[in-house]
């Protein structure tokens, strides 16, 4: 079985959820013996054993000059320069229109590969990848899986959903012979926004990886040994995260016991808000900014933190919670996310209780035993949800829709 | 003779609020939930004495009018009988019609549902004989046979209870204890010689409590005719059937849809129209027959799961963090002598609280297995450790006053030696008093000199 694979990044770039996603489905399909050819949009460093076409670079397609909107979550990051207007509340509305340009031309590579290569199925992840799909699939007339990992609804926490976007993944999803959603909550967005049929969804929950992973020296030792509690946040900081919330409920915390402190990892376009919302609480002293951590940086602060808390207002998935469980510490999370689904050992509040978001920092600070048996247990717990299970569930969907279209 | 001991349950906790860390010290309310939610303890009492107490206890009521010879036994925690006099009086009134039938028995129990047998004896003696009071007080009768939360059962409980006069014990049928023996005859604890085991026959009980409804059984539906085939089978090979189940089988485990209360109605009738079977309550059971050996069971057996042992109560960290910190206080809550504060103690010990933060299902992804009014095993755990936090405050604060009482008090008492040193006793020499009382006097003297002479100066300058 052959699949043509479109997706947007890849390890080892520095990304978010999409890309390792990608590289952990990619990895068990091919060790299966599913033979995937993995369509990047421009060349980049890749890791594992599909065979990479760059789209850049291919064929007699004239090789544009990266484009800094190709970075990881662009979306996000080129919004600052693509402000058209502001809401009611001041916030500005995201306009993507280059982005979408990028993504007309993946497209219209795609068909070109589509026609080059053989394959059985295509495979289309995130909405970046969705009209590359639907071009292959038009090209080669082959069956199209498009796999969401998120939505623009999630990208915008439901307020100014970006139309464009929005058209995009209408269209992708009519056109699919099946979709594949991370989570059941991100299938009952396409369900009630999208209107897709439920029947046409399958979910899919990430995988994840369980090596165990490099023990470091604590960062923020200075704060330990002054017995400071540190919570930590990562994540870009966005709209769709929640940063706001858990600002608001760091103000709770601190009124009841003044040494935690809060440590925000990662950047957005909302950081310059949050700033100013942490100076306008007092929580100067309270709050740490770290830019955004990535590798051993990241795996140091998630170690060194007492408890990871991801607030997110709409999360198709969410890696942080595994990311710290791995590194050992426990995490509260939103419930209004995929992750919540699958996991038990973590401790779980609406994003907009502020008040149960406060507690319950505060009530997995005091109780040591808590966080212990959320890890130790939690990491029995992330073992039975391994790629190999995720892969198996694409491959049988694979199988599926090849009898059915032949037959 | 085939006699079928049927034994209900009757039980509701105290649950606990989604107590804060903020509320710690400044709420003393940890049980009055009043949200719409399963954690409103009134709520939920209301809602099961509609749905299981007041429908059943009127069969029950049937039954022992109709049918002479039906008799069973009943279990109250004191928790559940506090609800109903609070939020369901009429419910208690009904229980206490049918005790009064004299057909009826009830045992004995921990008041507050409580494991405190495994963890603090004393305590446990409290609790044993706060309820016997408790069941006195509002049925007239004294149990002779015992029941201990979630029928849990070891061999020093049975030596307890033979010691504190009780004739019968009743413990979980088995097979690991029973082997290729049968639940269905007396049993002896061993070291001991007069009290008697009775033995959950838990297929036949089971059948009922956990199966009736379940459309994936062999056996659904099972109807009364049925049931009564299984067990009259049993005639020439068992002398007593122990049908032992929670009391909300009826209507809340079972839903009325299933058709458990005609499966209740008409059994009765069914079983006793073979005239070798009747009903015998457990204190009949246990005078009716002899023991046919001895069963010996050195670790804690209860009716739960398939382990049938505690760790549905204290398997993980945090169930055993939160009951080992709430018999830690023991010593400090009772020097308390509040009472207020001891009830709550206790109230705070009924298994419920630990069941609520039980993982073992949560692994298999079958979080919703079991019922709990928590959304996770950690927000019970939560709840219950603010709320416990709170009681320790109280409780130390309560201690720091007895202290400065103490303290007051020892003060007032040197302060009168030290006024009676200065008085020396008569049996002194009336020289040395001289001059002491000549000082007090002159000291009074003087004193009212200085008040009259500022009366005067008033005077003066008016």
């Amino acid at each position: 079985m052959k699949v043509l694979t479109f997706g947007w990044d890849f390890p080892p770039s520095r990304n978010g959820g999409l890309g390792v996603a990608c590289y952990g489905l990619t990895r068990e399909l091919t060790q299966n013996g599913v033979e995937v050819i993995f369509v990047l949009p421009k060349r980049q460093d890749v890791v594992g054993n599909a065979r990479f076409v760059f789209a850049d670079q291919a064929r007699n397609v004239s090789v544009r000059e990266v484009s800094s909107f190709l970075q990881p979550y662009h979306q996000a990051e080129s919004q600052v320069h693509y402000i058209e207007s502001f809401d009611i509340e001041g916030r500005p509305v995201i306009k993507s229109r280059t982005i979408i340009e990028e993504v007309h031309r993946f497209a219209h590579q795609a068909a070109l590969i589509a026609k080059e290569e053989t394959f059985d199925i295509i495979h289309a992840h995130d909405w970046t990848s969705y009209l590359a799909g639907v071009a292959a699939k038009l090209a080669s007339g082959k069956p199209l899986i498009l796999h969401v990992h998120a939505t623009s609804y999630d990208q915008a926490a439901s307020q100014n959903v970006d139309p464009g976007i929005f058209k995009i993944e209408c269209e992708g999803f009519a056109a699919a012979d099946k979709i594949v959603t991370v989570s059941q909550f991100t299938k009952n967005i396409i369900v009630n926004k999208h209107g897709v049929p439920a029947n046409k969804v399958e979910v899919v929950h990430n995988g994840c990886d369980t090596t165990e992973p490099t023990r470091y020296e604590p960062s923020l030792s200075a704060l330990k040994s002054q017995n400071k509690k540190i919570v930590l946040y990562h994540g870009r900081i966005t709209i769709q995260k929640g940063v706001d919330y858990f600002i608001k409920a760091a103000r709770r915390v601190v009124d009841i016991d003044p040494d935690v402190v809060f440590v925000i990892s990662g950047w957005g376009d909302m950081t310059n808000q949050i700033i100013n919302q942490v100076g306008e609480m007092g929580l100067s002293k309270h709050v740490i900014f770290a830019g955004a951590l990535w590798e051993e940086e990241r795996d140091r602060m998630y170690q060194s933190a007492d408890l990871v808390v991801m607030p997110s207002v709409s999360e198709p998935f969410g890696l942080v919670p595994l990311e710290a469980m791995q590194h050992g510490t426990p995490s509260l999370i939103s419930r209004q996310s995929g992750a919540a689904e699958v996991l038990t050992h973590v401790l779980k509040v609406d994003f907009w209780d502020i008040d149960q978001m406060a507690n319950k920092i505060l009530s997995a600070l005091r109780y040591p035993v808590m966080r212990e048996q959320m890890v130790k247990e939690g990491k029995r717990e992330l073992q039975k949800m391994s790629w190999h299970d995720a892969a198996t569930k694409v491959f049988r969907l694979y199988r599926n829709l090849l009898q059915y279209l032949t037959s | 003779m085939l006699s079928v001991c049927p034994y209900f349950h009757v039980h509701q906790p105290y649950r606990i609020k989604q107590y804060r860390v903020f509320d710690i010290g400044n709420d003393n309310e940890y049980f009055n939930d009043s949200s719409e939610t399963d954690l409103n303890n009134r709520r939920i009492v209301e809602k099961v004495a509609n749905k299981s107490y007041r429908p059943t206890n009127k069969i029950l009521q049937e039954l022992l009018d109709n049918h002479p010879d039906f008799k069973f036994a009943l279990s109250f925690s004191g928790t559940v009988l506090d609800q109903f006099e609070a939020y369901a009086p009429d419910v208690l009134e009904s229980f206490q019609k049918l005790i009064a039938s004299g057909r009826v028995e009830v045992l004995a129990d921990t008041y507050h549902h409580s494991l405190a047998f495994f963890y603090s004896v004393p305590e446990f003696e409290r609790q044993v004989l706060k309820h016997k009071k408790r069941v006195q007080e509002l049925f007239g009768v004294t149990p002779r046979v015992f029941r201990n939360t979630e029928l849990s059962y070891r061999n020093d409980l049975a030596k307890w209870c033979e010691d504190n006069g009780y004739i019968g014990i009743m413990a979980e049928g088995w097979d690991k204890y029973l082997g290729w023996r049968s639940p269905n005859f007396l049993y002896q604890p061993p070291g001991c010689n007069k009290i008697k085991v009775l033995l959950k026959n838990y297929k036949l009980s089971d059948d009922v409590a956990f199966r009736f409804g379940n459309q994936g059984w062999e056996s659904w539906p099972l109807s009364a005719e049925t049931y009564t085939d299984w067990i009259h089978s049993h005639h020439g090979g068992a002398e007593t059937i122990n049908l032992f189940m929670d009391y909300e089988t009826f209507g809340e485990h079972q839903w009325e849809d299933t058709g458990i209360f005609n499966f209740l109605r008409t059994l009765p009738h069914l079983l006793t129209a073979r005239a070798d079977t009747t009903f015998r309550t457990p204190t009949e059971t246990v005078q009716s027959y002899n023991t046919v050996g001895e069963i010996d069971v050195p670790d804690i057996l209860t009716w739960a799961d398939t382990d049938r042992d505690l760790t549905a109560w204290t398997g993980n960290d945090i169930q055993r963090d939160a009951i080992k910190a709430i018999y830690d206080m023991e010593p400090k809550v009772l020097q308390t002598k509040n009472k207020d504060l001891i009830e709550i103690w206790r109230k705070l010990q009924t298994s419920d609280h630990f069941y609520y933060m039980c993982t073992k299902w949560s692994e298999d992804g079958d979080v919703h297995a079991y019922f709990s009014p928590y959304q996770s095993p950690y927000d019970a755990y939560i709840a219950f450790m603010n709320a416990l936090s709170d009681l320790q405050l109280r409780v130390s604060h309560s201690l720091t006053q007895q202290e400065e009482r103490a303290k007051e008090r020892a003060l007032k008492k040197e302060k009168l030696a030290a006024t009676l040193e200065e008085v020396p006793p008569a049996t002194v020499t009336p020289t040395a008093v001289e001059p002491t009382l000549h000082a007090l006097l002159s000291t009074w003297v003087s004193g009212l000199k200085k008040r009259f002479r500022s009366l005067l100066d008033f005077f003066h300058k008016k």
